[in-house]
Order: structure tokens, then C-alpha cells, then sequence
């Protein structure tokens, strides 16, 4: 399986839209159709959480569905305490982490393709420019690596690399989510980034 | 911290690569439609194993079921008949009860004098008295204690009955 890539714009930047509560409140009395708009506002942040943890499509696939599915049967028990997004997040995060746990150092990637915006984009091409002559080879081997590196983390360090410096989540809605203090969240982003930078020194060198 | 997250520019833009990443085209088209189905085909299942669950442990009542299914009149039928059961069976239930009634009340008589004599043949310990007259009374029967009695050891005999003897009082 080959990844593409696309633009960060065609993720929703705003997760909490209007009208939520009352589609949860549908979806709560069985109203699959008020559910399904929920999976679509969701699906691609979920998907791609998981996939950046996993670095494996089909994993990510089917633990995306696994958790809106498992979301829907506990649905009932959500009370409005946190929004339907972060509560939908943290079941994604813990079935991740549980199946991460499972499969303890049987990695296998499914990576997709790299799409041509990627080539378009001046701070991956000045890092690749000087280390590889040709710059598609030299994008699909800093992804390998790249991913090669994640997966070398902890789950809980690389959860928090994948939410903070891939999906752009604060620091609140990851503690939030990981269900930690905001301290936690802060030095395990340190430790983790030490570790990758001490993984990717060929391309990543502190300043 | 600044310089620390300064240090990390890098690295965050090498992670820019993955925030990129995103499945085949096409492939959220279909992703909700699969989670529903699953949903769906879930629920279904759970209704499903309970027809087949009685499929199994009773088919009799499947069987039952699939013959109203297809005879609708007879399920009146079947209800009207366990009307009629159960009402039959409150008359049956008040008509024994009132004959239990009139039985006890005609053997309550003969019960009572059967009662009176027993209690009249049965022989009372009679009182010995002394030829003294000193004013010392004793028992001529003996009274058997049925209860059980202690051992040694505190541990009750099962069948040991303890039997005092009868004695005379003599005077001093």
C-alpha cells in the first residue's frame, strides 16, 4: 500500500462545528444518519492519528472503524463532559495504544505514495535539497526514515509527537485526550523530539 | 525552552512530511458508509442470534411461530383458548377451595372429641404421699426427659435420652 499526500488544509481546522450536541443527541436515540454525519466530520483526523501511530493503512483502516464503531455502542454513556470530538479522540488513542501494545516490535509498513505538493514545499525541499541529487527519491527515503524513527518511540511519546507537531493539537487538548496533565504532555514532546532529532541527525541538526 | 524548541526546527519541518500523508484518493468517500454497515450489520447479528439462539433450544416454539406466521386466525384461536384456560382454572381454584372449607368444618366435631379423650386417657403422674404426712410429696411415674443430654466433653449424645429414677421421700 502507497500513501499520497495531500494539502493539511483539506483537514477541518475547527473540530467543535455547530449543531454537534444535537446530532450526538440523535445518534443517541439510534439515528444512524445523525451518526454518520459525526463519522464524516471526524474520519480524517481519527484516520490519520492512527495511521501516523500505526505507519500502516490497513491497521489504521480498520482501528478507524473499530473506534467509531466501538464510539456508537458506547455512545450512550457520554454525558456532554468533554465535546463528542475529544471523547471520540481518546477511544481512537486507547484502542491505538492497546493494539500497539499487542503487537510489540512486529512493525510492518504500509506507507502511501508521496503526492507532488510535497515537492512543492520549500522547507522539506531545502532539507532534502544538499543530501540527495534526485529530490523524489530523496522525499520517499526521509519518509521511510521518518517513519522508521516514530516507531522507534514509545507509544506514548510518539502519540503526543503525532497529536502536537503532525495534527497541530494544543497542549490542553492532548492532555485532554491522553488523559494526563498538560507537565506531562510538555516533557514527554521534549523527550520525544531529543529522541527523534538523536534518530534523524542526518536531517535533522539542532541549530 | 525557546532555545530547546529552537533546536527542534528541523525536526518539525521534517515532520511536515507526514502531516501531508493521507490515504488514496476516494478513500473517506466510503469510510462513514463502512463504519454504518458495520453498525447496522451489528445490530443485526444481535437480533439474529436471539431467532437462532430459539431456533435451537426450542424449536417447538419456532415451529409455533412459523405456523401463526402463515395462519393468522389461528393465533385468536390460541389466545382465546388460553383465556378460557385460565379462566376455568380461577372457578376450578375457588370451587376446591370452597369444598376444603366445608370439608374441614364437618370433621372439626369428631376431631375435638377425639381431642378430649385423648387428652383424658393420657395418665398424669400421680402423687405418692408419704405415710408420714410430713408434708413431702413425691412422684410415683417417672417423667422421661426426651431432651438429649451433654457428654463428658460438652458434646450432645444423639441418642442418649436421660431418665431420672423415681424416688420415694423419707423424711430427712
Amino acid at each position: 500500500m502507497t500513501m499520497t499526500m495531500a494539502e493539511p488544509a483539506d483537514i477541518p481546522e475547527t473540530p467543535v462545528q455547530t449543531g454537534e450536541m444535537d446530532l450526538v443527541r440523535r445518534a443517541q436515540k439510534g439515528d444512524l444518519e445523525a451518526y454518520d454525519e459525526l463519522v464524516k466530520r471526524y474520519q480524517q483526523r481519527i484516520y490519520a492519528t492512527i495511521y501516523h501511530m500505526t505507519s500502516n493503512h490497513e491497521d489504521a483502516n480498520d482501528l478507524a472503524q473499530d473506534a467509531f464503531i466501538k464510539a456508537y455502542s458506547a455512545l450512550k454513556s457520554f454525558r456532554g463532559g468533554s465535546t463528542f470530538y475529544t471523547w471520540v479522540y481518546r477511544i481512537a488513542v486507547n484502542k491505538t495504544i492497546n493494539f500497539l501494545k499487542q503487537r510489540k516490535n512486529k512493525h510492518h509498513f504500509s506507507l502511501n505514495d508521496l503526492d507532488f505538493h510535497t515537492e512543492n514545499n520549500p522547507d522539506l525541499v531545502a532539507l532534502i535539497s544538499d543530501k540527495t541529487p534526485v529530490r523524489e527519491v530523496g522525499l520517499s527515503e526521509l519518509q521511510k526514515k521518518l517513519n522508521e524513527a516514530l516507531m522507534k518511540l514509545s507509544e506514548p511519546h510518539r502519540m503526543v509527537v503525532v497529536l502536537h507537531d503532525v495534527q497541530g493539537q494544543s497542549h490542553d487538548e492532548i492532555a485532554e485526550i491522553m488523559d494526563c496533565n498538560i507537565g506531562t504532555v510538555r516533557s514527554r514532546l521534549f523527550y520525544a523530539r531529543q529522541q527523534l532529532q538523536g534518530y534523524l541527525t542526518e536531517y535533522a541538526k539542532p541549530a | 525552552m525557546n532555545q530547546n524548541e529552537h533546536n527542534f526546527d528541523d525536526l518539525k519541518k521534517l515532520l511536515k512530511l507526514k502531516q501531508h500523508e493521507v490515504p488514496p484518493p476516494g478513500y473517506f468517500n466510503n469510510f462513514s458508509g463502512q463504519v454504518i454497515s458495520r453498525i447496522r450489520a451489528g445490530e443485526a447479528g444481535r437480533s439474529q442470534s436471539f431467532t437462532e439462539r430459539l431456533q435451537v433450544e426450542a424449536p417447538w416454539a419456532m415451529s409455533i411461530f412459523r405456523i401463526f406466521e402463515t395462519r393468522p386466525g389461528l393465533i385468536g384461536g390460541f389466545a382465546t383458548s388460553l383465556c378460557l384456560l385460565l379462566v376455568l382454572a380461577v372457578v376450578f381454584a375457588e370451587r376446591s377451595e370452597h369444598s376444603s372449607q366445608n370439608l374441614l368444618a364437618i370433621s372439626a366435631e369428631p376431631a375435638a372429641a377425639s381431642v378430649g379423650n385423648s387428652v383424658t386417657a393420657m395418665t398424669a403422674p400421680t402423687l405418692a404421699t408419704g405415710s408420714d404426712n410430713s408434708g413431702i410429696v413425691a412422684s410415683t411415674n417417672p417423667v422421661t426427659s426426651l431432651q438429649p443430654t451433654a457428654t463428658l466433653f460438652g458434646q450432645e449424645g444423639g441418642s442418649t435420652l436421660f431418665q431420672p429414677a423415681s424416688f420415694m421421700a423419707t423424711g430427712h
